[in-house]
């Protein structure tokens, strides 16, 4: 737990729920603590401390035990959940892409309200749709794909003991007579009452993991083999747990009949078995071949590529960091595991002086580590001991880690404080906006809206503009810091 | 290390060739030598007689036409043998070390002289050209000795890439880009030819040796490259992850362009993420991210 950690909890915390839930999550992610000692420490009413620790505790962001003493309960924070908050707009593009958008306002419903039950869900999506198409079809559709989105597992039932893995997703009693009748005013209590949903994201982690691997794949190689790997993938889950580091045997028929079968990609159609063998015989080992019956059978390697994956990422930051010069030499390091600074100097083929320079400034970030080796003391010579450079991956995943946790932290600052600055004019285009739109509602048009539009003038209209530009550059850089977040975090799991 | 070769029986030659001019301080010429020295072939005391002129015990000139020999006595000459014995320890250690050099610590060691000595007796060799120092490209500092008529191996000199010993930097990255570039080439031409992926990955292997024609061909380079030197530069474009090198069946390297699998990690496209400050910026203080300046103009990009 670093600080870096602690101010990027504390901004998501105010950003959602504001400052006083973010002062008690503050407080209970330093120390879990029993509720006197968190309203004492807060300087905050005892009915506002409940009020966060509920919220907190509503959306899983909070847990909470009995203490030693069997009377009093001590809230912890769960790191973990709130973090993957900045992950939510990738869950739903991820949704969107796979199914349809009744899908995905039924995830960004769970995801704004932390958990709710399968009736009160598809009532509040039916409130969003209702307009768009009749409500009894409405309402069959939302049944069917809630259901399905817990058949894939992309939801699952919350408890506060454990459950077991099927229990987890048993489907619901939901029962659309009874949900009409509430939509109609009616205040019945429906059958599905106290059981609660909320995201799996052990399933959306499995596949944006996926994502990654394909397109890691597509952009190394080919569209071809990124449908080879795509479709390898696939198959894996027929046999394999999702998270295993090395998968059970595929046999590679199964894999072509699909190929043929979908026609997606007549190239990989045509050199199949060439496609194949490239991607085994790659330096890389993204797959192993484990068996010759019937074609073949092949193990993918997650772990292997994660590593291959990670190892390219942190050379890449050390490539933008320092230069193409520190890279070469952090890659000549790792390829050589140990390594004398007089040897890296003839290989690297840069000058002695720079080597030194570069030499000393990864160490400095602890890129690199190093390890002396001494003689024996008998030897005779001018060196009694000789110097080996070293790269300590998981070290500098660390390290990396904090840093993403920074600049995360820097940007997000940035956005508020941007946000702060101007808040007198977005406020104002905020009134204005609602104002205007509420006169169209009513079927108002022509000048008077314009009068009232007018209220925000050129330059207003040109910082706002410039305003919107910026947060969206810097929204967009928070998902992209949390992509590298996430191919370490998978690294470490893997580990 | 020619003189070497000869053997003995030419330190005999010279002895005699010596004790002869030694008898004559007029001179003598090769006709003397022939008569006196009968059983020893041309060829051999020519050699003796060019060693000693070198090493200036025999002087030439020329007498109504005949080449004479004269001898010439070593205390009246700047000879090491002349010299104090310290001296020709010295000597012989850096005459030991050859065109690779010693470096001075190693002298100290070997002679066991302290280090002023040691200086005093460097500086007059020196000065005597008979040795000559030599700056190593190995560290900047570090200057090795060799005997004054020897060319520094290619170890102190650094070979192709150094130019007075300074690394030709511009000149191996202007070499490392047109390497990747011929390689790059060569996919891209597989990839147009067409013929299955496996066909367009073989199609794209290039040796050394093809590199080597390219850049040959290309005239970019003052000095002459060798294939040695051409390896060299494709393991730094390997090193730079944009080829990959394996070993055909003959035990050659064989190179060829890839791409990588990501593109630049979300975390280096801001400006903390590769911030030279970063450890020293805070929310309050002086840098920080509300008035960054790095922050505002990517901001504004
Ligand atoms: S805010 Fe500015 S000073 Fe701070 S880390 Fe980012 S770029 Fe560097």
């Amino acid at each position: 737990m670093s600080l870096q950690q602690r101010n990027v909890i504390k901004l998501i915390l105010v950003e959602r729920f504001g400052n006083v839930i973010a002062d008690v999550g503050d407080i209970i992610f330093q120390n879990p603590s029993s509720l006197y000692t968190i309203v004492k420490s807060a300087d905050i009413p005892l009915s506002k401390v409940k009020e966060a620790l509920s919220v907190l505790i509503k959306y899983n962001l909070a847990t909470f035990k009995l203490n030693t003493d069997a009377i009093t309960a001590i809230y912890s924070l769960n790191v973990k959940n709130i973090l993957l908050m900045l992950r939510f707009p990738k869950f739903i593009n991820l949704i969107k892409a796979k199914f349809d958008e009744s899908y995905e306002i039924l995830v960004e419903e769970i995801l704004l309200k932390g958990c709710l039950t399968a009736s009160e869900l598809i009532i509040k999506v039916t409130k969003r749709l209702q307009e768009q198409k009749n409500v009894n079809i409405l309402l069959q559709e939302l049944k069917d794909n809630f259901n399905s989105l817990i058949t894939a597992k992309y939801v699952m039932r919350l408890s506060l003991q454990s459950l077991k893995v099927d229990e987890l997703f048993l489907l619901p009693n939901i029962d659309l007579k009874e949900i009409l009748a509430v939509l109609n005013g009616g205040n019945d209590t429906l059958p599905d009452a106290g059981v609660y949903w909320t995201i799996n994201s052990d399933r959306f982690h499995q596949d944006l993991r996926d994502q990654l691997i394909v397109n890691s794949v597509t952009n190394k190689f080919d569209e071809n083999m990124g449908e080879l790997m795509r479709l390898l993938l696939q198959q894996m889950y027929v046999r394999t747990d999702p998270w295993v580091s090395s998968s059970n045997p595929i046999p590679i028929l199964e894999v072509k009949e699909i190929v043929k079968k979908r026609n997606t990609h007549p190239q990989l159609v045509a050199f199949f078995e060439q496609y194949v063998a490239i991607l085994e015989q790659d330096v890389t080992g993204i797959i192993r071949k484990v068996g010759e019956a019937s074609g073949g059978s092949f193990q993918v390697e997650m772990k292997h590529i994660f590593t291959q994956l990670t190892w390219e990422a942190v050379e890449e930051i050390v490539n933008e960091k320092f230069d193409s010069k520190a890279s070469r030499i952090f890659r000549l390091v790792k390829s050589r595991h140990y390594i004398e600074p007089e040897q890296i100097q003839n290989l690297v083929m840069i000058p002695a002086k720079e080597v030194k320079r570069i030499l000393y400034m990864l160490l400095e970030e602890n890129f690199l580590v190093v390890n002396e080796l001494k003689r024996s003391a008998t030897s005779l010579g001018p060196s009694k001991s000789f110097t080996l450079f070293h790269i300590r991956l998981t070290q500098v995943i660390r390290t990396m880690i904090e840093l993403c946790f920074k600049t995360l932290y820097n940007i997000m600052m940035r956005r508020c404080h941007e946000k702060y600055l101007n808040k007198r004019l977005i406020d104002k285009k905020h009134r204005v906006d609602t104002i205007t739109h509420g006169m169209r509602a009513q079927g108002i048009s022509g000048d008077s809206v314009l009068d009232i539009e007018e209220m925000i003038t050129p330059p207003e209209n040109e910082i706002l503009e410039r305003i919107g530009k910026m947060m969206k550059k810097l929204s967009l850089t928070e998902i992209e810091i949390d992509d590298t977040m996430f191919l370490l975090e998978m690294y470490l799991m893997y580990e | 290390m020619q003189e070497e070769d000869s053997g003995e029986d030419n330190t005999f030659n010279e002895d005699s060739i010596l004790e002869l001019a030694k008898s004559k301080p007029n001179g003598i010429s090769n006709n003397d030598i022939k008569n006196e020295i009968p059983n020893v072939l041309p060829e051999m005391w020519t050699k003796s007689v060019n060693k000693l002129l070198k090493a200036g015990t025999l002087e030439l000139f020329k007498d109504k036409g005949v080449l004479l020999y004269k001898y010439k006595d070593p205390s009246t000459k700047t000879e090491v043998k002349g010299s104090d014995n310290e001296e020709k320890v010295v000597y012989k250690i850096i005459e030991e070390a050859g065109n690779k050099g010693i470096w001075i610590r190693d002298i100290r060691f070997k002679s066991n002289l302290n280090m002023t000595q040691l200086n005093k007796v460097l500086k007059s060799l020196e000065t005597k050209k008979f040795i000559k120092a030599v700056k190593s490209v190995a560290a900047s500092k570090k200057k090795v000795y060799m005997l004054y008529n020897l060319e520094p191996d290619s170890s102190v000199t650094g070979g192709a890439w150094y130019q007075d010993q300074d690394f030709e930097s511009e000149f191996v990255d202007v070499l490392n880009q047109q390497c990747y570039r011929f390689l790059d080439g060569k996919r891209e031409a597989a990839i147009k030819l067409g013929g299955g992926p496996l066909m367009c990955r073989n199609r794209s292997y290039a040796s050394a040796h093809d590199v080597h024609k390219f850049i040959s061909e290309l005239g970019i380079s003052k000095v002459q490259l060798s294939v040695d030197d051409i390896e060299s530069i494709l393991y730094t474009v390997v090193l730079d992850n944009k080829a990959e090198r394996t070993v055909n069946p003959s035990g050659e390297y064989l190179y060829r362009a890839i791409n990588p699998f990501l593109k630049s990690p979300g975390i280096v496209r801001t400006t903390c993420g590769i911030c030279p400050i970063v450890d020293r910026c805070a929310d309050s203080g002086l840098i920080n991210p509300k008035s960054c300046k790095y922050l505002t103009d990517w901001l504004n990009d």
